[in-house]
């Protein structure tokens, strides 16, 4: 297979994936009555059409970025952590606790709260996998059931201990951090905050981790056939512990850097609605756990979420239109990607495995 | 503390448990043929939607609930052609589908409604209460078993249904035959394929029910996100069950009286907060209950991880 | 003529697996099929049994052209498949796997009386005891086969194919089986029998034909031939005796003392097993799959724990020692299902052969390709490995052979004193079987201890210097290589003195 070959078929399956999932827009489009050329131009123009639109779609896509690494870091180890939601809300809570209440200068407190928020992440999906390791409680479901308890205990505190009984908002969420731990933005007057080049460099050292040491090779093995693994040597309590712990602590991480970047306090159900751990989880997918893919794919549907928020703003077209492009991009994407594998199976199967 | 339990308990208990038994006998089906069905709480959405939707234009309750089974049942087409013949990786189209069942209804309450959130229309009528003639005057049972819903009768009869399928009819032995060994029962000629198609239809009909049980069975609403994760409640009522219906019925009854407990709760001095979460603390604890196979054992059977 | 197969070929893209292949059988005559792997055996029997379509030929059933699209086309025609590995359903009782397909019934509902009742009959008439409320996971393999024959003829099977079916019987299962072949075959039945089992196909078939690389190298009567004459037809030429030298012995690498492993319905998978491997040895366990092996190599290499007992490895105890520090002691280990164990399919060849060495390779964390690449590289032109172009193509395109060598390849690396070999040239062509056997014995001569398992009796016979004989979770006896014979290890292996 020739070089060119090598580098452009894997990308023809996302790519057919993606205009399938155009296609159910459209469609999607055309029931709620909107022109369909119309509507894709105005989604075109709400991601990419001006700078403060571009800005706008990385500040989005830096949370769906670092999440979606962890899971792709997961996912690449076997284990399916669908946990983080609330590993990102543990650490957005964290975050601003210590933004609220640790003194110091502003640059200690920051870094204090982003690195808590980060540990606070990667201990609860640790938790979720020792439960998994030591008491054999399925990962995949605990880590679902764990998202409602942790963002429910996390209303409960801004809506009691931390709430902001100042101002008349009346909304539940904590007081506001001082400007002093605020993330820097990138560019001035522009949304666009520190924690993107956290995002890109997580993308590089995830992919460095895969590709070249030992424990990416561990991990890189564990998932694709646990039994090999551990019979070459692997531990895989160990490895599910290592997996999880970082895997989390990228969502946390993500959270960290909502709120000390974008938001500046933590608000109730501001990181579940906006469902930046759903779409974090589809991007990994998307790229099938590939660390420079996955973190491209985030950026890609973080465009499709805030290119959707143009159409609502400048069509008849709800915003949700872009949800349905990306489930059902990925509900091709994991087909396709099978599919092939299947052609190629039937065509080893021919070529002398048959006695 | 006589306050917590009583008869008014019980009966709550009856109706929230609904919704999770049916999803939790769709998914003992899907499991029973060797599909893990992780969708049964993006069903259990769009049959909620669809079940107020249906009501709202066809004016009907029973309609409604018919229209709610159509709509899930083509979405479960979908679902079973991706999975099955495209030979997709189950758990990933099932997540695939619950954020197709999110968007979808998400969008359509925009572009049906055009409202965002939750969709009430006070003229709606929602489902009746039955009081069943002999049964009411029983004075325990009665206060506990009588003035349900529908739905609530159809649930339990479909647990009956399900063991007399599956335990005395020869389409019932074929079927848990194909879910065994796929191999073996395609060499007699069993269509495993459409045992599989079969599976997922009918659970998608049952998540269609427990929908239409949530938005129509106590208020006649559709709120965003209704479900809560009972879908994946319902997963763990599956496995708690070892997907046989009896089993899966006790592990309903188990989640279903915490749900309730936690609604009795309410009223008590502690944050709302709390009381919510007791459902999804009550099944992360049952999970160290159910001695999971092994990931050795899964591995060998999948040559994979399911973890 | 009963049956008639005429120029059968079949093709699959440019490899021929079936080359003009001519077949026939007569009603009550038993006629066996022998070849090695990969001759063709079990790819002209698919063809017969629906399962695949032949790209050329013809096949005539009483002497009507027929052509089947399904299994239940070859089913509903009188022919019936008894395959290598059991198609039954574990969790459901005798009569329930006889019946399925044809279940009796009132109104939909199942008659599973009427079932056993059917059963019995069969039971009766063809002479082949069973239980019909047993459940089937429960059974022997012995009786699971007389479960697959019953199904076969419960269906109406005339025609009856037998694919390898002594591979998991005990020497008295064998001789049973044998006995109710000739039974069926004195009332009407007809066999075909897949083998390369030339002793048992000596017994009951009355003609023979020899498969090679896909074309019929001879076919013979009974009394025509033996056992010298058709391995050479199978082969090509004689079986080679190997010229093994004398054991130079040193120190214990692996004790194992008193290993017990209980099973979950009280009969014990391991009961008590004690035996020592040391250096420059070569310690072969034989005996049918099934008793005990699988779990105590598991168990020696850190995969299972025992019940009770003690391992060493290299004077070493194992207890509570994960996979990684076992292999640390001093063990190497070639597993006995290379796909399960011993390799993944989604990675590449270097990843694969990567394995086990990858914590030696490395430099502050970061693995050492350019040694990786090396290392790698110097097998596959060593051993003659077909990887395609380069090391980074995935495992899963490795014919088994090649994948086989690969593992090996590796696992010797290690230069352990110690190693495991499981079931080392399972499934694999003439040529790497005997590559992997000159490496093993090289290995042996190097000072190395080596634990063979292997359910090919030859096999054992060829390569060990010890023979241990396990049946039922026990060592029931020792004989040194210059002792050992086919006969006695058979009878060690039926549990007999």
């Amino acid at each position: 297979m020739n070089r060119f070959n090598k580098i452009l078929s894997p990308l023809l399956q996302p790519l057919a994936a993606i205009l399938v999932g155009l296609i159910a827009g459209a469609i999607a489009i055309a029931i709620a009555g909107g022109n369909i050329v119309e509507t894709y131009s105005e989604m075109w123009k709400g991601a990419f059409g001006g700078f403060y639109f571009l800005t706008n779609t990385l500040a989005r896509a830096t949370p769906i970025m670092l999440i979606a690494l962890g899971v792709a870091l997961a996912f690449r180890s076997g284990f399916f952590n669908l946990g983080s939601e609330g590993q990102m809300v543990i650490g957005a809570i964290t975050a601003a606790v210590i933004g609220l209440y640790m003194p110091g200068p502003g640059w200690l407190v920051s870094t204090a709260a982003i690195i808590a928020g980060a540990v606070a992440g990667g201990l609860w999906s640790a938790m979720a996998g020792f439960f998994d390791y030591r008491f054999r409680v399925n990962l995949l479901i605990s880590t679902l059931l764990l998202n409602y308890v942790v963002v429910l205990f996390a209303r409960y505190l801004v809506s009691y201990p931390l709430k902001d009984r100042t101002g008349s908002a009346g909304l539940n969420q904590t007081p506001m951090l001082d400007a002093s731990v605020w993330l820097p933005k990138l560019f001035k007057g522009m949304p666009l905050h520190l924690g993107f080049i956290f995002a890109v460099i997580a993308a590089v050292l995830l992919y460095i981790l895969l590709k070249r040491t030992v424990m990416g090779y561990e991990m890189r093995m564990i998932g694709g056939n646990p039994l090999f693994a551990v019979y070459g040597g692997v531990r895989r309590g160990s490895m599910m512990m290592t997996a999880m712990l970082f895997s989390g602590a990228f969502a946390g991480l993500a959270g960290a850097a909502e709120v000390l970047g974008t938001q500046y306090r933590y608000l109730d159900g501001a990181l579940s609605s906006a469902g930046y751990a759903w779409t974090g989880i589809m991007a990994a997918l998307l790229a099938n756990s590939h660390p420079i893919g996955t973190a491209v794919a985030a950026i890609f549907l973080a465009a499709l979420e805030t290119g959707a928020m143009g159409v609502e703003r400048n069509t008849e077209v709800p915003l949700e239109v872009g949800d349905i492009i990306q489930s059902v991009l990925i509900l091709f994407i994991s087909a396709r990607l099978t599919y092939s594998f299947i052609k190629r199976r039937k065509g080893q199967n021919t070529d002398g495995t048959a006695v | 503390m006589e306050q917590l339990f009583d008869l008014a308990l019980l009966n709550t208990a009856i109706r929230v448990l609904t919704p999770i038994l049916l999803a939790a006998l769709g998914g003992a089906l899907c499991a029973r043929v060797g599909l893990f069905n992780v969708g049964l709480e993006g069903f259990m959405l769009l049959g909620a939607f669809a079940a107020v939707v249906g009501n709202h234009f066809l004016q009907n309750v029973f309609l409604a609930v018919v229209f709610a089974i159509v709509v899930c049942m083509l979405f479960s087409l979908l679902f079973a052609y991706v999975s099955i013949n495209l030979r997709a990786n189950v758990i990933i189209v099932g997540i695939a589908m619950n954020a197709l069942a999110a968007g979808v209804t998400t969008f359509s309450l925009r572009a049906i409604f055009d409202v965002k959130g939750a969709f009430y229309d006070s003229k709606m009528v929602g489902l009746p209460k039955w009081n069943i003639p002999i049964i009411q005057d029983i004075p325990v049972i009665g206060q506990i078993f009588s003035g349900h819903s529908p739905l609530v009768y159809l649930a339990f009869f479909c647990v009956a249904l399900i063991w007399f399928y599956f335990y005395r009819t020869v389409s019932g032995f074929r079927f848990l035959a194909s879910g065994e060994n796929p191999l073996a029962a395609s060499s007699v000629g069993l269509p495993v394929r459409r045992y599989q198609y079969g599976a997922i239809l009918v659970s998608g009909a049952l998540c269609a029910l427990a929908g239409a049980q949530l938005s129509l069975g106590q208020v006649t609403m559709f709120t965003e996100n209704m479900t809560a994760g009972r879908g994946f409640i319902a997963l763990v009522a599956t496995m708690l069950g070892q997907s046989g219906p009896l089993g899966v019925m006790g592990a309903s009854f188990l989640f279903g009286f915490m749900d309730a407990l936690s609604i009795r709760f309410q009223g008590l001095a502690l944050p709302t907060q709390f009381t919510d979460m007791l459902p999804y603390v009550v099944t992360i604890l049952a999970m160290f209950f159910f001695k999971d196979k092994s990931f050795m054992q899964e591995a060998q059977k999948q040559g994979t991880s399911s973890r | 003529m009963l049956l008639q197969m005429d120029k059968i070929t079949k093709k699959y893209g440019e490899f021929y697996a079936n080359r003009e292949i001519d077949f026939s059988l007569d009603k009550g005559e038993v006629h066996a099929v022998v070849g090695e792997n990969g001759a063709g055996k079990t790819t002209l029997m698919r063809m017969l049994y629906g399962m695949e379509q032949p790209t050329s030929g013809t096949i005539r059933l009483h002497g009507k052209t027929i052509a089947f699209n399904s299994p239940l086309d070859a089913i509903r025609s009188g022919i019936g498949m008894v395959h290598q590995h059991f198609m039954l359903f574990p969790s459901f009782t005798v009569a329930e796997n006889i019946v399925i397909g044809n279940e009796p019934s009132k109104i939909g509902t199942f008659d599973r009386k009427q079932a056993a009742r059917i059963v019995e009959q069969l039971s009766e008439k063809y002479g082949m005891k069973v239980d019909p409320w047993a459940v089937v996971g429960e059974c022997s393999p012995g009786i699971q086969q007389r479960v697959e024959i019953l199904k076969v003829l419960y269906q109406g099977a005339e025609i009856i194919i037998l694919d390898e079916p002594t591979g998991v019987l005990t020497p008295i299962e064998v001789g049973e089986l044998l006995e109710a072949i000739k039974q069926l075959r004195k009332q009407g039945k007809s066999f075909i029998i897949i083998s390369h089992k030339l002793h048992e196909v000596l017994d009951v078939a009355d003609r023979i034909t020899v498969l090679r690389d896909g074309k019929v190298t001879g076919m013979v009567g009974k009394e025509e031939t033996d056992v010298n004459h058709l391995s050479r037809l199978m082969v090509g030429r004689e079986l080679v005796e190997l010229e093994k030298k004398p054991v130079q012995r040193g120190d214990k690498v692996l004790e194992v003392t008193d290993v017990t492993l209980r099973g979950n319905k009280g009969k014990h998978i391991l009961d008590h097993v004690s035996f020592d491997v040391y250096g420059g040895e070569i310690v072969g366990i034989a005996g049918i799959s099934g008793n005990g092996q699988s779990e105590l190599l598991q168990i020696i290499a850190g995969l299972q724990q025992a019940d009770s007992g003690r391992v060493a490895v290299n004077g070493t105890d194992t207890k509570n020692k994960n996979t990684r520090q076992i292999r640390e002691q001093g063990l190497a280990h070639i597993p006995e299902d290379r796909y399960i164990w011993g390799a993944n399919r989604s990675a590449s060849v270097l990843d694969t052969g990567l394995m086990g060495h990858h914590r030696k390779l490395q430099k502050g964390g970061f693995l050492d390709f350019k040694r990786v690449r090396s290392m790698v590289s110097e097998w596959i032109a060593k051993y003659s490995i077909k990887a395609g172009d380069s090391l980074s193509t995935t495992s899963q395109y490795l014919s088994g052979g090649n994948l086989q060598k690969l593992i090996v390849a590796r696992e010797l690396a290690q230069g352990t004193p110690f190693l495991i070999a499981a079931e080392p040239t399972r499934g694999v062509d003439i040529g790497a079987m005997e590559t992997i056997h000159t490496e093993l014995l090289n290995k042996r001569d190097s000072g190395a201890g080596i634990l063979l398992v292997s359910s090919e009796l030859t096999e054992i016979l060829k390569l060990s210097d010890r023979i241990l004989v396990m049946y039922e979770g026990k060592i029931v006896g020792e004989l040194t290589a210059k002792e050992a014979t086919e006969e006695k290890i058979g009878l060690l292996m039926a549990g007999g003195a």
